[in-house]
């Protein structure tokens, strides 16, 4: 392997982690723009999909789906997650819409909490093994490695941000969550319904969520309870990479966290891949605390 | 009027304080201290159902005894969940130290546990018995109730070089450990001696526990074209190593200590892939010890199949228990005294005869690999 070979198998690694990490930030970034509200369980909303997606999974497996299997679980893991993020919008955030800010904080660390310690009683303490959801065939060019399952995530992924992008920029439920990005207020003088635009954000991006935590159990083929955490983490310092609220830049952002740590965990060490991550979130915080690309907000943090 | 929900609360507290500490009177409780949740959980659940299965086995016992007018010590185990985090570990050792009915503790599981919740232990007089903490810096701190049976990383991590270079002929090797007090310990003395025997050691990389993306570090090594991949860690990580291993298809062999040597390995990195990796374990092969034979029917009527750690969880209680019918009296120093006053102690795993730092002097270390799924008892270390 040359040492071309060696970076581009690094960068195919990185880009597609930062996939699924792009399809998490966009959940934060969408809450942020259009409720300026850090949705903290969102980790946990996309932990729970990957749990729901082995279980999907498994039902479809046992039925006349089986040779489809792949698009109706996705389907319906996408479903199930919207509906999870639609009911927290409606029992946790909507009462506290008016309360101070710091109390839909904490009731998004207790909803978190809360997940977490439900799927833990549920489906027990322990690692469960993912199954491979489809047959891994790997293509091997000059020796760098890529596998379907590779290429399925980076176009599941692309796919999915599109149909977000012109969903928010050629409907007229988009046209009303940007709005409501702008200015609340003068939104809901307009008669735009908030809380429904709200809700509709907080759907959306769970339901991206849990694709993207059905994705990340195919890959890594383990999925553990408390798995929410660190990939919420990441999916946020993407978000505030990109710039909190700017959708494009959750997009980049993501694919540039997964990228940039893939490449010093295989160039620098691996005992610091983490470090690196929060390193680049304290390093934009620092220098340019409303992103690459510019949050659309930036009053009241 | 608002205030009427907080003085509910408030008696109820007093309630329930009142209700547990009538209770305990009777009983003799034994700490077991382990991950219960969490990615380790399935290591400490195995390690305190062994503790579990010991003190009923003695309460039935001590059941037929009073007939005949010996009296009769009641055992009752205390689990309580250290989630192999320190801190944790720590709070737990205070819960043991503060409730009086604890007379002695088994555990903890991981090193990092084992080594801060020691001191809090030592501090109170409350013996401690890890079954499975291997780290050799645990029993030179200077603490007189610490006591170990499992045999040290000093023994595990030479001898499974020995095996992988001696018996295997290995000779280009990279070392990957997990960063806690146990994986690094191991990993480190297994570097020492495979360089001493004359391999190459290509490297040695830390990862992070709970990270799931090696494939950066593993198309690092991948051009260096190792023979064996030794990791010191846990199952969790150690499964998805090897698949990512395997994903980026690297040949190299795979191999580590008692962490990966559980059978929640080969099914998270899946059967196939798990097949022919080689784990040293801290004793040998269960099933073919005659004197465990009942101990293990006993066991799976009970618990289901027999885990990796479930005969030293299990051994570690007994010690206590012969000890404590010993002393006779429910006291911890009483305690203390008598387990160094015993000189050997037979358990199934083996005798236990502790030293006077409190390791084990019996260390013996075996060579398992996994085979469809199984763990298949290769032999000795060396």
């Amino acid at each position: 392997m040359s040492i071309l070979d060696i970076f581009l198998q690094q960068l195919i690694n990185g880009l597609t982690i930062g996939m699924i990490y792009a399809l998490i930030a966009l959940g934060y970034t969408m809450v942020y723009g259009i409720a300026q509200l850090i949705n903290f369980a969102h980790g946990e909303v996309f932990m729970v999909g990957a749990y729901l997606g082995l279980l999907f999974y498994t039902i479809f497996n046992q039925t006349a789906l089986a040779s489809w299997i792949i698009a109706p679980t996705f389907l319906a893991t996408m479903i199930a997650t919207a509906l999870l993020g639609y009911l927290i919008e409606r029992c946790a955030y909507r009462p506290l819409r008016n309360a101070p800010r710091l109390a839909p904080l904490i009731a998004a660390i207790g909803i978190s909490f809360l997940l977490q310690n439900a799927v833990m009683l549920i489906a027990g303490p322990t690692d469960k093994s993912f199954p491979s959801i489809l047959t891994i065939q790997k293509y091997t060019f000059s020796h760098v490695t890529v596998t379907n399952l590779q290429i399925l995530i980076t176009v599941v992924s692309i796919g999915l941000m599109t149909g977000l992008h012109f969903f928010v920029k050629h409907t007229k439920i988009g046209k009303a969550m940007r709005a409501l990005a702008d200015d609340r207020q003068a939104a809901s003088l307009m008669g735009i319904d908030v809380n429904f635009v709200i809700a509709v954000a907080f759907i959306i991006g769970s339901a991206l969520a849990g694709a993207g935590g059905l994705m990340f159990g195919a890959y890594y083929n383990t999925i553990n309870f408390h798995d929410g955490y660190l990939a919420g983490m990441k999916a946020f310092t993407a978000a505030v990479l990109g710039g909190i609220g700017n959708i494009p830049g959750a997009m980049i952002g993501g694919v540039l966290l997964g990228v940039l740590e893939g490449l010093a965990a295989g160039y620098i060490s691996s005992q610091w891949k983490n470090v690196f991550a929060f390193l680049i979130l304290i390093l934009i915080l620092l220098f340019r605390p409303t992103g690459l690309f510019g949050a659309r907000v930036v009053k009241k943090v | 009027m608002k205030t009427a929900p907080i003085w509910f609360f408030v008696c109820a507290l007093v309630l329930s304080a009142c209700g547990s500490s009538s209770d305990s009177n009777s009983k003799i409780k034994i700490g077991c201290a382990a991950p219960l949740t969490g990615d380790q959980a399935q290591i400490g659940i195995d390690m305190c159902n062994g503790v579990e299965l010991a003190l009923l086995q003695a309460n039935d016992f001590a059941q037929q005894a009073a007939v005949s007018g010996v009296a009769p010590l009641q055992f009752e185990i205390s689990r309580q969940d250290d989630q192999h985090n320190p801190a944790q570990a720590v709070n737990v050792a205070k819960k043991f130290v503060s409730d009086p009915a604890v007379l002695a503790v088994v555990g903890h599981f991981n090193s990092s546990c084992t080594k801060p919740s020691s001191a809090v232990y030592n501090s109170a007089g409350l013996t401690q018995i890890t079954p499975a903490s291997t780290n050799p810096e645990l029993s030179r701190q200077g603490f007189s109730t610490f006591f170990r049976t499992a045999a040290t990383d000093e023994v595990q991590g030479p001898k499974g070089a020995i095996f992988a270079v001696k018996k295997l002929g290995i000779k280009k090797i990279f070392v990957i450990d997990d960063k806690t007090t146990y994986g690094k310990g191991l990993a480190d003395e297994f570097e020492k001696k495979a360089r001493e025997l004359g391999a190459e050691i290509l490297g040695h990389e830390g990862i992070t526990q709970g990270d799931k993306d090696f494939t950066p570090l593993l198309t690092k090594i991948k051009p260096l074209e190792p023979e064996l991949i030794y990791y010191g860690g846990i199952y969790p990580e150690g499964s998805l190593l090897l698949r990512q291993t395997r994903a980026l298809d690297m040949k190299a062999g795979f191999m580590g200590g008692d962490g990966i040597a559980t059978l929640t390995f080969s099914e998270l990195a899946t059967q196939a892939i798990a097949e022919g990796t080689y784990a040293t374990m801290v004793g040998g092969d269960m099933h073919q010890v005659p004197a465990a034979a009942s101990f293990i029917r006993d066991y799976e009527s009970k618990y289901g199949t027999l885990g990796q750690w479930s005969a030293y969880g299990y051994d570690s209680a007994n010690v206590f228990v012969e000890t404590i019918r010993k002393a006779a009296t429910k006291d911890r120093a009483a305690v203390l005294k008598t387990i160094r006053e015993i000189p050997k102690f037979q358990g199934i795993t083996g005798d236990i005869v502790f030293d006077e730092k409190g390791d084990n002097q019996n260390q013996f270390i075996g060579i398992f690999q996994f085979q469809s799924g199984k763990l298949h008892y290769v032999g000795p270390a060396d």
